[in-house]
């Protein structure tokens, strides 16, 4: 039925790829607790650097839920030079078990420490 | 000897085009969808197991399109599927490559996005590469005596559906993850719903029956019970609608929709599906009749 090495080779690899494919999703269809958008901010603030408008921070946004985020926003709190500073950002997709990279800014570099919020998100 | 090494040669050589026929081919259906943001995004949007539903009912197309148009030869049912499998694999290869050229994969993507967007990029390519097996392949290709015969050997009216619901797919699957036929169908009025089920069914019965496509039928072919041309008309149609309703619910559009949005919804993807059915009946065209122009 397979007539030369093409053919076979051709047929090895894509039975491969479907069984590779089907059941990576499989299993991640078993393994899926149906756990909610559990979005983690990392903030790395030994990476901060100075702009002309500002201190910009980066973060690592993870979801380590089982479910997408969609038009996620985060909120970031300090204080800068005594005063309370807010800063908002949204990402557009947080797939489940995906990391993001984010930048927080602030007027200056804040003084103490800063904290970051989930405004809140929509479901898929 | 000689003779032999020439032979398997050629055999390598026509093996090998057969491959790159179904990437091209593949690519030619899938490409459009490769560059719909909709795709990649409902990789991630979409649970596994709904996107393991829709690799399924995508191999279940491709076995029946192959097993309609009965292509280079006549074959078992285990050669269909391992056919069929192999057509699958091809495809997500093929999807596999194009997303990595498209920088929509690689070492930054998350391995569940990454294999998500493959598979759903994968089923328009499986078209794609079924039809490069059949409809694409030049005259000679299949010139063989076995060939021919499977070539001309008419399609039943239960086949032609098949091929409906896999013209339909393959159209509607174009538009259903875009934001389009949400609003179309959202939107529209009642009556303006009633019109444009009518026209589906005046433009495609015309199409078919009428219009003198090539791989169109006259009026009076009749050959069983539904092959009315209203019958098979209807039948059609009505095979578009499931496979919009099919899409939609895929792509999450159903969720939480009042029954009458989801009808507008089905009617207005129904206008692609049932244009994409006649398109597939066109095709297969009426057995015979159908082929003799192809070949």
């Amino acid at each position: 039925m397979r007539q030369n090495s093409v053919e076979w080779v051709a047929l090895a690899v894509s039975a491969l790829a479907v069984i590779g494919v089907v059941g990576f999703l499989v299993v991640d269809g078993i393994r899926d607790e149906g756990q909610p958008p559990t979005p983690i901010v990392e903030l790395h603030r030994a990476d901060a650097y100075a702009t002309g408008h500002g201190w910009i921070i980066p973060a690592t946004v993870t979801n380590e839920g089982d479910t997408a985020a969609e038009a996620l926003v985060l909120r970031g709190s300090a204080t800068v030079g005594g005063e309370p500073e807010e800063s908002e950002l949204t990402v557009d997709y947080l797939p489940a078990g995906t990391s993001v990279e984010v930048s927080i800014g602030f007027s200056a570099e804040p003084d103490g420490e800063v904290t970051v919020q989930v405004i809140g998100f929509r479901l898929p | 000897m000689i003779r032999r090494m020439s032979e398997r040669a050629d055999s390598v050589q026509q093996s090998a085009q057969d491959l790159l026929r179904a990437v091209g081919g593949g690519l030619l259906v899938g490409l459009p969808l490769l560059f719909t943001m909709e795709m990649w995004t409902h990789s991630f949007l979409l649970p596994s197991w709904k996107i393991v539903v829709l690799l399924g009912v995508s191999f279940l197309v491709v076995i029946g399109y192959s097993a309609v148009s009965g292509f280079r030869r006549e074959r078992t049912w285990t050669e269909l599927l391992v056919d069929s499998t192999e057509t699958m694999g091809i495809a997500i290869v093929v999807a596999a490559g194009a997303l990595l050229l498209l920088g929509r994969i690689g070492p930054d993507v998350g391995l569940r996005d990454a294999i998500g967007k493959v598979a759903l990029e994968a089923i328009p390519v499986a078209f794609g590469v079924s039809l490069a097996g059949s409809q694409l392949a030049a005259p000679e290709d299949d010139g063989d005596e076995q060939g021919m015969a499977g070539d001309q050997r008419a399609t039943g009216t239960l086949g032609r559906l098949v091929v409906a619901a896999g013209g339909a797919l393959l159209f509607a699957l174009n538009v259903a993850p875009t934001e389009e036929p949400m609003q179309l169908g959202v939107e529209a009025e009642w009556w303006l719903l009633v019109v444009v089920v009518a026209v589906s069914l005046a433009m495609t019965f015309a199409i078919v029956f009428y219009a003198d496509f090539r791989g169109g039928r006259p009026l009076d072919h009749r050959d069983g019970p539904l092959n009315h041309p209203v019958s098979e008309t209807v039948a059609a149609y009505a095979v578009s609608l499931v496979v919009s309703l099919l899409l939609l619910w895929a792509f999450g559009r159903t969720d939480g929709v009042s029954a009458s949005a989801i009808a507008g919804q089905a009617i207005m993807l129904g206008v692609l599906a049932s244009f994409g059915a006649a398109a597939g009946r066109l095709l297969v065209g009426g057995g015979a009749a159908g082929s003799a122009e192809g070949g």
